[in-house]
C-alpha cells in the first residue's frame, strides 16, 4: 500500500512513520509539511492512502480532501474533534485523534485495506460539507495536474455544468472541476450565487440586466455582455433575491 | 415573623431595655406620695411588660408603610392613629389592673389614688409606641443595607468565578493533545526529550492554574509562563517558531491580571505563525516609561491564510485591562505589512 504522510509538525510525521514501519505492506512514498505539497505528492506519486492533518499552512486538510479525495483514501489525523468527528462518524473514512496508539493506527489501516480491496471511494462532497457545518466557501480550489488554482469566491462570474464536470468562469478563464452543480450550489452563499438554470449558477454581482426573449423565458445579460439562459424557477429565485 | 420574637436572646434584650422605662413610670407614679413605691412598681412593671409586646406590633405597620419621601403624611397618619388606639387600650388595661389590685384588697383604695395619673400615662403610651416604630424603622433599614451588601458580595463572587471559568477554558485543549502527541513521538526517538517535554507541560499547567487563581500577578511571572508555553510550542514547530524577546528588567515587578498576555501569545502562534509554511518570529517587547508599562506582542501572518481567530481572546484582554486599570489602560491592535501587533499600555503598580 502506497502511503503519503501530511502534517506540518516534524514530530507528528515521525511518529506516524515509526508506527507504519511495523506494517510490511505499507510503503511511505512521500512526507509533506503542508497542503500544497500534499496535493503535489498525490498527483505525482499516486498513493492509495494519505494520512492528513487538518490544521496546516496554505491548504487545510479539508481543502486537500476536496482536491484529491476522489483518487485517494484519506485518514484524518488531528487533535480537533469538534466538527470533524461528526463527518467521520457518518462516513467510512477513518480518523485518528492525537495522541493515538499503534493499535488504533493498525485498526485504521485495516479499514483502509478493506476499502481499497472493495475499490470504494468516499463521498467527498458530502464529507467536506458535513465537516464544516454552516461555513460557506470563501475560495474555490481547482487542481490542474499537480498545480492548484485558488479562486476567491468574489472573482467567480458564473459556473456552468459540463457533463461530469463544472466549469468555473473567472476573469475570462475557465477552470474545470469534477463536481456536480448541486454540490457547488450547496457550498455557496445563496445570497450571492443563484441557480438561474439547470446548468448555470450566477454570481449576482455580475448581472447587468434581465431580458425577456420569449414567453416565460428570460436571459441574463452579464456586465461583460455574456448571455445566460434563465429558467422560470431561476427567474423567480432571482426576483426573490433582487 | 417578627425578628425579635423569633430569637429568644433578642427578646430578653428587648424586654431588658424596657426596665428603665418601667423605673421611670414608677418614679412618675410615686413622685407626689399618693402612691407608695411598691404600689407604683406593681402597676409599672407588669404594664410595661404587656406594652412591650404591644409595641412590637409597630413592626408590621413599618413594613407596610415603607420609609420614603412622599410617604411622610401617610406615616404620620398611620402611627398617629395606631398610637392613639394602643395607648387608649393600654390605659384601659392599666385601669382594669388597678381595679383588680384594689378589689382583691392588696392595695385598698388604689383606684382612687391612681386616677389623676391617667393623663400622663396616656401621653407616655403614645410616645413609647412612636419610639418603638422609629426603632423598627432603623432595624428595617439596617437589614436592607445588609441585604444590599450581601448581594454586592454575591455578585462579586459570581464575577470572579466567571472570570476563572473563562481563564480555565482559555487553556486550549488542542494545545494539550498536540503536545501529548509530540511526547508520544519523542518517547522512542529521544527519551530525554520526551521527559523534558513532560516536565515543561507539567510546569505550564501547574503554573497557569496557580496564577489564574490570583487577583493579580507580577509581569515577571506572566512572562515566565509565556516562555514556558513557547518552549513547548518550539518542540512542536521546531525552527518555524522563533522568539525575539526584549524586556526591560524593571518591568518584571509591575502587577497585571493573571494570564493577560497568554491569549495573545497563543493567538500569535496558532493564527499567525503556525499557518505560515516557513514559520516566523514572535516578538515580545516590554518597557517602562515613567509610571506606565508598555507591552507589545507582534507576529507575522499570511494574508491568504484563513486561520482567523474568533477575536474572543483579544476581547477578553481588552475587558480585563479595562477592569483592572479603567480608563488608564489601553489596548491597540494594528494589522499592517503582514504583521499583527497588539500594544498594551497601563500604569505600572508594583
Amino acid at each position: 500500500m502506497r502511503v503519503v504522510i501530511v502534517d506540518d509538525e516534524r514530530l507528528a510525521r515521525s511518529l506516524l512513520r515509526e508506527f507504519l514501519q511495523k506494517h510490511s505492506d505499507v510503503e511511505i512514498v512521500a512526507e509533506c509539511a503542508n497542503g500544497l505539497e500534499a496535493v503535489k505528492a498525490v498527483a505525482e506519486q499516486k498513493p492509495e492512502l494519505i494520512f492528513l492533518d487538518i490544521q496546516m499552512p496554505r491548504l487545510d486538510g479539508f481543502e486537500v480532501l476536496d482536491l484529491v479525495g476522489r483518487e485517494v483514501n484519506v485518514i484524518f489525523v488531528t487533535a480537533y474533534d469538534k466538527y470533524a468527528l461528526r463527518a467521520f462518524d457518518v462516513h467510512a473514512v477513518d480518523y485518528l485523534l492525537k495522541p493515538f496508539s499503534a493499535e488504533r493506527l493498525a485498526e485504521a489501516l485495516d479499514h483502509a485495506r478493506a476499502k481499497i480491496a472493495r475499490n470504494e471511494r468516499p463521498p467527498v462532497a458530502e464529507l467536506t460539507a458535513a465537516a464544516r457545518p454552516g461555513a460557506k466557501l470563501e475560495r474555490v480550489l481547482i487542481r490542474d495536474g499537480s498545480q492548484v488554482h485558488v479562486i476567491p469566491i468574489s472573482k467567480i462570474d458564473y459556473i456552468e455544468a459540463q457533463d461530469d464536470y463544472v466549469a468555473y468562469r473567472s476573469e475570462g478563464k475557465q477552470y474545470l472541476k469534477q463536481q456536480t452543480l448541486s454540490e457547488v450550489e450547496a457550498t455557496l452563499d445563496n445570497t450571492r450565487f443563484v441557480r438561474i438554470h439547470r446548468s448555470y449558477i450566477l454570481n449576482v454581482d455580475r448581472l447587468a440586466k434581465l431580458e425577456l426573449y420569449a414567453k416565460d423565458s428570460h436571459a441574463a445579460i452579464l456586465r461583460d455582455g455574456t448571455r445566460l439562459p434563465v429558467s422560470r424557477t431561476g427567474y423567480s429565485r432571482l426576483n426573490a433575491l433582487l | 415573623m417578627h425578628p425579635i420574637l423569633c430569637r429568644g436572646r433578642s427578646l430578653i434584650l428587648y424586654l431588658a431595655s424596657w426596665t428603665p422605662i418601667a423605673v421611670f413610670i414608677t418614679i412618675l407614679l410615686s413622685r407626689d406620695g399618693s402612691l407608695s413605691a411598691i404600689e407604683a412598681e406593681s402597676i409599672a412593671f407588669p404594664m410595661c411588660a404587656a406594652y412591650a409586646f404591644v409595641c412590637l406590633s409597630s413592626w408590621y405597620l413599618c413594613k407596610v408603610t415603607p420609609l420614603k419621601e412622599g410617604n411622610i403624611g401617610r406615616i404620620a397618619a398611620t402611627f398617629g392613629v395606631a398610637s392613639l388606639i394602643t395607648s387608649t387600650a393600654w390605659l384601659l388595661a392599666i385601669r382594669l389592673w388597678v381595679l383588680l389590685l384594689d378589689s382583691i384588697s392588696i392595695f385598698p383604695g388604689l383606684n382612687n389614688r391612681y386616677a389623676n395619673e391617667a393623663d400622663r400615662l396616656f401621653f407616655i403610651g403614645i410616645l413609647l409606641f412612636i419610639l418603638a416604630a422609629a426603632v423598627h424603622y432603623l432595624l428595617l433599614m439596617a437589614e436592607a443595607s445588609r441585604q444590599v451588601e450581601k448581594r454586592a458580595l454575591e455578585l462579586q463572587v459570581l464575577a470572579r468565578e466567571a472570570e476563572l471559568r473563562t481563564l480555565r477554558s482559555q487553556i486550549d485543549p488542542h494545545f494539550l493533545f498536540n503536545s501529548l502527541n509530540s511526547i508520544s513521538a519523542l518517547t522512542t526517538q529521544d527519551a530525554a526529550g520526551a521527559r523534558r517535554m513532560c516536565q515543561l507541560l507539567a510546569d505550564f499547567l501547574r503554573r497557569s492554574l496557580q496564577l489564574a487563581a490570583r487577583e493579580s500577578i507580577s509581569f515577571g511571572d506572566e512572562l515566565k509562563l509565556a516562555e514556558n508555553f513557547l518552549d513547548i510550542e518550539r518542540v512542536r514547530f521546531g525552527e518555524r517558531l522563533n522568539l525575539d524577546q526584549q524586556v526591560d528588567p524593571d518591568c518584571h515587578s509591575c502587577m497585571v491580571p493573571p494570564l493577560l498576555i497568554q491569549p495573545l501569545i497563543e493567538n500569535a502562534v496558532t493564527h499567525g505563525i503556525a499557518p505560515m509554511v516557513e514559520g516566523g518570529t514572535l516578538k515580545i517587547r516590554a518597557a517602562r516609561s515613567g509610571s506606565s508599562l508598555e507591552i507589545i506582542v507582534e507576529n507575522p501572518f499570511d494574508e491568504e491564510a484563513r486561520h482567523a481567530g474568533t477575536g474572543l481572546g483579544l476581547q477578553n484582554v481588552r475587558d480585563r485591562v479595562k477592569r483592572m486599570f479603567g480608563d488608564d489602560g489601553r489596548v491597540d491592535v494594528q494589522r499592517a505589512d503582514r504583521l499583527f501587533r497588539v500594544t498594551l499600555r497601563f500604569p505600572c503598580v508594583s
